[in-house]
Formats: C-alpha cells, sequence, structure tokens
C-alpha cells in the first residue's frame, strides 16, 4: 500500500517539480538553500499526500503546500554560502529572439521581485502563474478584495524599486 | 510597469524547460529525510519543556531535599506542589497535543500561521505556570526556614555556630529567595529567546497578513 501511494506521488510530483523549483528559486539565493527548501517541500508534501483526495488537481493542492512550507514552515539550513551570481544562474532568460532591451528589464523585474518581503513574493508567485485573486484570496487566507489591493500596491512597489 | 510584469509572466511561464530536474530516484530519497520545520522545532522543544523538570526529581542530591522538607515543616505544602506541577503538565500536554494536531500545511497561509502561533501559546503559558510554581517553591521554602525554631541543626550549620538563629534565617531566606528569582529569570529567558528566534520569521508574515485585513 506505501509502495504503490509513494510510486503515485513521486511520478506527481516528479511531473510537477517545476512548480516546487520556481518556489525555492523565489525564496532562496544559492544553490543550497534551494536543494534544501525543495527537499523541506517535499517532505511536507509527503506527509500532507494521504489527506490529497483528488478533488482538486494535484498541481493545485502543491502550490498551497509549497508556498506554506515556504513562508511558514520552513527553516533555513545553517550551512549558506552566499553566492552573488545564482540569480543570474537560476533565472537564466531565455527569449527566442535575442533582444538586450528586454533581456535587460526582465533582469531588474526578476532582481525587483526577489526584494520583496515573503507575503509579497507569493502574491506575485501565484500572480505570474496565472491564478485568478480567488485562487490567490484562497492560498493566502485573505479576502479577494485585499488580494487585489495588495497587488496594486505589489506593482507600485516593483515601479519605485526598478525606477528609484 | 504593466508591460513589464507581463513580459515577466510570460517569460516566468517559459522558464519550465530552464529548470533544473530531479529524477524519480533523488526525489524519492528526500521523501524519507528529517523535517526541520518549526512545527517539529516546536514539538521537540514543548517535549523537552515538559519532561526536563520531572527529570530533575532522578537527581539523588534533589530527593535528598525531601528531609530537609519533613525538618522544616513543608512536606506538605512541596507535596502539594508537586501535584499541582504534574496535573498543569497533562492538562497542558491534552491541551498542546489537541493544537498541535489541527496544524496542517494543506490549510491557507494565515489559518496555519495561526495555529501555529495558538500552539505556541499553549506552551507558553505551561512555561509562565511552570516558572510560578518553581519560584514559590523557593519561596516556601524560605517560609519553612524563617518558621523553624533550630535552623542551625536543620541546615547542617553547626561549623558556623557564630551566628544567631534570626541572623541565620536570614541569610537563608535571602539565598533562597535570590536563588529563585535568578534561575527563574535564567529558565524564562533562555525560552523566550529560544522561540523568539524560532518563530521570528512566522510571526513578521502573520502580522504582514493580518495587516492586509485592516
Amino acid at each position: 500500500m506505501t509502495k504503490e501511494l509513494e510510486h503515485s506521488f513521486v511520478s506527481e510530483l516528479e511531473k510537477n517539480q517545476n512548480i516546487v523549483h520556481k518556489v525555492c528559486s523565489l525564496y532562496t539565493n544559492n544553490r543550497d538553500a534551494h536543494n534544501d527548501l525543495f527537499q523541506e517541500i517535499t517532505i511536507q508534501l509527503w506527509k500532507a499526500y494521504p489527506k490529497f483526495r483528488g478533488d482538486s488537481k494535484f498541481s493545485t493542492w502543491m502550490y498551497r503546500v509549497a508556498l506554506n512550507t515556504a513562508i511558514t514552515l520552513y527553516r533555513k539550513s545553517k550551512k549558506r554560502i552566499k553566492t552573488q551570481d545564482y540569480d543570474a544562474v537560476i533565472f537564466k532568460i531565455k527569449t527566442d529572439e535575442y533582444d538586450e532591451t528586454q533581456e535587460q528589464q526582465l533582469k531588474l523585474m526578476y532582481k525587483a521581485v526577489k526584494q520583496l518581503n515573503d507575503i509579497e513574493k507569493a502574491l506575485v508567485f501565484l500572480y505570474l502563474e496565472d491564478k485568478d485573486y480567488s485562487d490567490i484570496a484562497d492560498t493566502l487566507g485573505i479576502t479577494e478584495v485585499n488580494a487585489r489591493v495588495k497587488m496594486n500596491r505589489i506593482k507600485k512597489k516593483l515601479r519605485t524599486i526598478i525606477n528609484p | 510597469m504593466m508591460d513589464e510584469l507581463e513580459l515577466l509572466k510570460k517569460d516566468w511561464q517559459q522558464r519550465g524547460a530552464t529548470a533544473p530536474k530531479l529524477t524519480y530516484d533523488e526525489i524519492c530519497k528526500m521523501l524519507w529525510k528529517k523535517s526541520s520545520s518549526v512545527v517539529k522545532w516546536i514539538f521537540l522543544i514543548s517535549l523537552i519543556e515538559f519532561i526536563l523538570p520531572h527529570l530533575l526529581y532522578l537527581v539523588p542530591s534533589l530527593r535528598e531535599g525531601t528531609e530537609i522538607y519533613a525538618n522544616l515543616g513543608i512536606k506538605n505544602a512541596m507535596l502539594g506542589l508537586t501535584i499541582f506541577q504534574y496535573a498543569i503538565a497533562f492538562y497542558f500536554i491534552y491541551e498542546f497535543y489537541k493544537r498541535y494536531k489541527e496544524i496542517s500545511a494543506l490549510d491557507n497561509a494565515k489559518n496555519l500561521m495561526f495555529r501555529i502561533i495558538k500552539t505556541r501559546k499553549t506552551v507558553k503559558k505551561y512555561v509562565i505556570i511552570s516558572l510560578s510554581v518553581f519560584f514559590f517553591t523557593f519561596i516556601v521554602f524560605a517560609i519553612g526556614v524563617y518558621m523553624t525554631d533550630d535552623i542551625s541543626s536543620v541546615m547542617n550549620t553547626e561549623n558556623i555556630r557564630d551566628f544567631s538563629e534570626g541572623r541565620l534565617k536570614l541569610i537563608f531566606g535571602t539565598v533562597i529567595i535570590a536563588a529563585g528569582i535568578i534561575i527563574t529569570c535564567i529558565m524564562g529567558l533562555i525560552y523566550f529567546l529560544l522561540y523568539g528566534f524560532l518563530l521570528r520569521k512566522l510571526g513578521r508574515n502573520y502580522s504582514e497578513l493580518k495587516r492586509l485585513e485592516v
């Protein structure tokens, strides 16, 4: 029984691991921390998996557990190396046609997003993942109106970070 | 700005292909690794808080104290305090377990944080009551010293006979109360620093979410 459960869980996670990697890249600054957070999210997902009844999509359920782990449950590990160029590695920008201004713009945007606080990052993350405001509100436990208001404030904040 | 955010969104969604990819086996190995979540830490620290004071009774030199209690005439008071200590410990273990069970990573972020904070508050109450009882033990001890007529023989102080009974009582009483204050404060400080450090991030994020609701 456990073997079956394990197999279905790992296969699903393997397919959807992108979501977890994106959360990790948003909340950590180097590869060690990224892997550490990935592992913690995996453990939390696995612990919660028996309660996942399949009434929502596996990926939907993953967003919630992954963000909860990053914002609330995760304790940073002690072994941390500060690597400045990590951003460049993880946020390797790939555009179809090479466009220098666009790439520059994107780099600035990613840098600005990384400067937001944990809650703001969660909102931006769900927004970038194309979640609607009722989903965002539901995941964070706030009202839809407040989610919209906050998102507008974040957009303003990002603007000031980019154009100080 | 809107354009930039839309550009970011497009790029973000395309980024899937460039993200690192773990294999089935690599993920499998992770399942059985130890979690380092705050909830686990709260659980472990609380467990130590519940068990440690009761383990102290196993130390032989502390058990000898019972004889002194009897001589000071505070045996019953001390017994009462011990029973009270156990009663509150069991009550709080039950409360703690109930709240701990309610914590679920499937909850929304705000509820999850709220439940963790609630669980921590249970431990906090326990620690405050425990420390009070602990300090009260010292007071009872001091009162016992004050009420005893032949303090020098009870406390084995034949070699400092030069002091008068009154003086001895005063010295013992002061030392006991001072020790009580110092030990209680140190224990309290360790506890609050530990939790403050452990839940700093959680507290910050919770107040940020709560601020959104105003």
